[in-house]
């Protein structure tokens, strides 16, 4: 028993379809671990494997990630445009939302968003810029003037 | 350097995997089901106002911590559980523990957890680990999500620790100290089979259990005219992602319920419980099949395969068989 509902999919596709998915099965995108699934099937009662994620399952991990990314290309474009500050953009990288980096920095929320533009960003004291670089792993220069200006 | 003898044991569920692993170091056998299912781990809710990553939350399982809290006080277990503010205090102190010869459960945050899938590390912070031993400035760590032990650094443990955002573990960590050789599980399986099934059928709020998973097909109906296709796709995208990823051993935790109505069956001697393992069973296959025709629409974002209506339909189904399952199980005795 390979796919608890492997006798549904073969249901629901086509020949050709499955074919198709046997081959994409293959290569899969996210083979770093492998975990533990339980399973059920009427005969067999519930087993456990272990094995990497169902391509479907892929597919939804997938599309966190690229969703993530569409954010942050969003963001970049407003950083370059100058309506947003760099923390703008080292945040939305760092997966992170105005209340984690408020915790992170041990700050207020309204802070965290003067930060965000480039008025408040221009006049920050040199200790919390360096704070905020830690927090994002760069260096302070970097956050002053991120690489991608250039 | 200090390394315990403790037997790694991958599982499905971070919280009750570990909870297991940990009283199978103290010499009581208990499977990682059997603990979820006293620990009345099964749950639904919905909550559409609380966002994660730009998209509502849906929990299948109860408050972190839960498992662990109610498995260990209805065992009879001596345990402790210590929160920190300072994090060189609580490294300090975990050592001291290790010294004593005591694995010991830490909460951490997924997003610096250097020997994580790197597709996992989000700010997710009700991630649940052991650690076993140490070696210079290196600790021995076993995950349940992880196929075999790993190690990771000092700098880096009191970092997943310390991590901020919703639910911060606070450097928690918590350990059992004594823990019974011989327990009656009979009555601990029928609380906890109770209290579950009050949870899915019992409470009357929309957004909790049965209930709930109606709510979330209703609103699942309107997504496509409310957001567009592209964020209807996100937000089911977002169920899907916290039904099937990282600890939920596969449809929500249904099998591993599924698995523990099984055991249960046995042990109290009760055959009808082992007929609705099988249901449960199929209950979750269903669920699988939701997410598996829902993966479609996350796929090709712009253009939805599958129409929501119709997965809303399946989500009802899954519901009315929930409910069957649980008014049958609230009356056992």
């Amino acid at each position: 028993m390979e796919n608890p509902i492997q006798g549904q999919e073969e249901i629901n596709l086509p020949k050709d379809e499955r074919e198709k998915k046997d081959g994409q099965e293959k290569n899969l995108v996210y083979t770093y671990n492998r975990e533990l699934f339980y399973s059920f099937d009427k005969e067999k009662g519930f087993t456990k494997k272990v094995d990497y994620q169902y391509t479907a399952n892929q597919a939804i991990i997938k599309q966190g990630w690229d969703a993530a990314e569409e954010r942050l290309n969003d963001v970049k474009r407003q950083v370059i445009a100058g309506k947003r500050s760099p923390i703008a953009y080292f945040m939305e990288k760092k997966l992170m939302d105005i209340p984690i980096l408020a915790s992170y920095m041990n700050q207020q929320k309204w802070k965290i968003k003067w930060h965000l533009t480039n008025a408040g960003f221009n006049r920050m004291k040199r200790a919390t810029l360096e704070r905020y670089a830690e927090i994002f792993e760069i260096s302070p220069e970097e956050l002053k003037k991120p690489s991608f200006f250039t | 350097m200090i390394k315990l003898d403790f037997e790694h044991r991958q599982a499905g569920h971070c919280e009750s995997g570990v909870t297991s692993n940990l009283l199978n170091y103290h010499g009581f056998k208990i499977s990682e089901p059997m603990v979820f299912g006293i620990g009345a781990g099964l749950f639904f809710s919905y909550l559409p106002f609380l966002k994660m990553q730009h998209a509502p939350i849906t929990s299948f399982r109860v408050w972190p911590g839960k498992i662990f809290e109610r498995v260990t006080k209805e065992l009879d277990i001596k345990k402790e559980i210590h929160h920190f503010r300072n994090p060189k205090d609580s490294m300090d102190m975990l050592d001291k523990i290790l010294m004593k010869g005591l694995p010991v459960g830490l909460q951490v945050g997924t997003f610096h957890l250097t020997f994580f899938p790197p597709e996992y590390r989000m700010h997710y912070n009700m991630h649940n680990m052991v650690v076993y031993g140490k070696e210079n400035d290196h600790y021995f760590v076993s995950d349940t999500l992880m196929e075999f032990p790993v190690t990771i650094s000092y700098p880096d443990l009191m970092k997943v620790r310390f991590a901020k955002g919703t639910f911060a573990p606070k450097g928690m960590m918590y350990f059992p100290m004594y823990v019974p050789a011989q327990v009656d599980l009979k009555p601990l399986i029928i609380k906890g089979i109770r209290e579950t099934a009050n949870n899915m059928v019992g409470i009357p709020f929309p957004i909790i259990g049965v209930r709930g998973i109606r709510y979330l097909a209703g609103r699942m109906r309107n997504w496509q005219k409310r957001f567009g296709d592209e964020k209807a796709s996100y937000y089911l995208g977002q169920v899907l992602r916290m039904e099937e990823e990282v600890g939920t051993a596969g449809a929500g935790f249904r099998f591993i319920y599924g698995a523990f109505l099984h055991e249960a069956a046995e042990i109290l001697q009760q055959d009808w419980i082992n007929e609705i393992s099988i249901e449960m069973g199929e209950n979750a296959n269903k669920w699988r099949e939701f997410s598996y025709l829902g993966s479609r629409n996350c796929k090709k974002r712009a253009k939805p395969e599958q129409s929501y209506d119709f997965l809303a339909d399946i989500l009802l189904e899954c519901a009315d068989r929930e409910e069957k399952i649980f008014r049958k199980l609230i009356k056992i005795k």
